[in-house]
């Protein structure tokens, strides 16, 4: 009888013991932005992460002496979660002189044990200020066409809303949803045009290895509108975590930094030409506070 | 038929008397260090599951790797998906005999643990000096190891391999107290 008792692994009764496995899906994207938009994660409280947004094209000029590129945009920002939920953050973009700020809120974490639940799920909120209107060669005085219209500062505004869906399908791939809603009070000022947009993004990530992974986005635009020729935004990257800095690499027709200006206004499709292909490269700084 | 009655009796109280033998925790403490010239990282387990026996002098213990915390929340992330992988591996475990072991000596007692350590799957004999306390109602084990990250086939890019130390530093203490749910 002891002998049976015995030959019994402990291993095996620890086993019987109730271990507390449920835990949230961690990891759905490396970085707070799939790309060029955002994704579904909010980092835990205390974390502070400094970024550089950069965008590099050429001119379609035949000739250019530019060094390295023709043109550059860039923004700088810094985001902070207040909470394991929350996050804030603000930048400030070199193309149109803009000052943005944004919150994010996860409303749902995907958890695939316990009380399982499906999807990631968090809310964007997010606003912008441009000192620059990117109306400029659009809008004329009505008496003297030769002048243009001074935009006045309400009309500067623009917000995106987001609701930021995504799934952790298996170790590797990730996708994403996100139906947007884009309010740009500068649209308005153009005849029969609506200052409201809406817009469905698609992202998706697949890591090739532990530290690297393959990212790309698409937003598609449900009214666009009619005064510009406007494309989706497009994405194919690259992101490379080393320890607490995120290089996130990518080629995109994207040229602008805040998110209601690159989903609605795009104005290059995606190609390999001068002028429509831009080359972008984010750095993400992480500092736990 | 009365002494049939009377081995079953007996057998029963053996069993009893066997399962008293095993003394459990359940919020055992296990610390990692891994020190480098260009960083420190630590982190706390306060949740790992232990048993020991002492009528067979062996102990096992269950660790659920996405218990660690740590100081840096991004370590946390890196330290589940890019070097332990934990959603792979949710569990390291170790099996060992304490050679030796007199379970009932007062006070304390410095003895080796041999046994096997389970990590991704990968398992490796080790030997583990430890510190043995016999308490009120149970016994008191802490102690110390290295563990080498190759052993684990634990990837670290180049780039990062002066972050992370190839010999990580274990320490735990558990803190046994007999086991309730005896068979």
């Amino acid at each position: 009888m002891i002998q049976v008792i015995h030959a019994q692994d402990l291993l095996d009764v620890l086993e019987a013991e109730p271990i507390d496995q449920q835990q949230n899906t961690i990891a759905t994207f490396k970085g707070t932005r799939i790309s060029i938009g955002h994704s579904v994660e909010t980092r835990k409280k205390g974390a502070l992460e400094i970024s550089t947004v950069n965008r590099f094209w050429n001119t379609p000029e035949e000739e250019s002496q530019s060094f390295a590129a023709d043109k550059w945009n860039s923004r700088i920002g810094v985001d902070y979660a207040i909470s394991d939920r929350f996050t804030i953050g603000t930048g400030y973009g070199t193309g149109y002189r803009s000052v943005d700020v944004f919150g994010k809120y996860r409303l749902f974490y995907q958890r695939d044990t316990g009380n399982k639940f499906p999807f990631s799920i968090t809310l964007f909120q997010g606003g912008v200020y441009r000192g620059k209107s990117s109306l400029k060669g659009k809008l004329y005085e009505e008496d003297d066409p030769t002048t243009m219209v001074e935009i006045s500062a309400e009309n500067k505004f623009a917000t995106t809303t987001q609701l930021l869906i995504s799934r952790k399908i298996s170790r590797n791939f990730s996708l994403q949803i996100a139906p947007t809603y884009v309010y740009r009070a500068e649209d308005k000022l153009i005849e029969d045009n609506s200052p409201h947009h809406f817009s469905l993004g698609f992202g998706g990530r697949y890591k090739v290895s532990n530290h690297l992974s393959i990212v790309s986005e698409y937003y598609y635009v449900a009214n666009p509108v009619d005064f510009i020729d406007t494309f989706g935004a497009f994405a194919l990257g690259a992101n490379w975590e080393v320890s607490d800095l995120l290089l996130q690499f990518k080629l995109t027709n994207a040229r602008n930094v805040v998110e209601d200006k690159f989903i609605i206004k795009t104005e290059n499709n995606f190609n390999f030409r001068n002028g429509n292909l831009h080359f972008g490269f984010q750095a993400t700084y992480f500092i736990q506070l | 038929m009365n002494k049939l009655l009377l081995l079953l009796l007996s057998v029963y109280s053996i069993g009893i008397v066997q399962a008293q033998d095993q003394y459990i925790e359940r919020q055992g403490e296990i610390t990692f260090f891994s020190y480098t010239s260009v960083e420190n990282i630590e982190a706390t387990n306060n949740q790992v599951l232990t048993l020991l026996s002492s009528a067979s002098n062996e102990i096992a213990v269950r660790i659920l790797m996405r218990s660690f915390v740590f100081q840096k929340s991004l370590m946390y992330e890196h330290f589940n998906e890019s070097y332990i992988e934990s959603d792979l591996y949710p569990e390291a475990t170790f099996k060992g005999d304490i050679v030796d072991f007199d379970a009932d000596l007062e006070g304390e007692q410095t003895r080796i643990i041999k046994g096997e350590f389970t990590l991704r799957n990968i398992t490796k004999p080790i030997e583990i000096k430890a510190t043995i306390v016999k308490t009120n109602n149970g016994y008191m084990i802490s102690g110390m190891l290295n563990v080498l990250i190759k052993d684990y086939d634990i990837k670290v890019p180049p780039i990062l391999s002066p972050n992370i130390a190839k010999n990580i530093q274990i320490s735990f203490k558990f803190q046994y107290v007999p086991h309730e749910n005896q068979k």
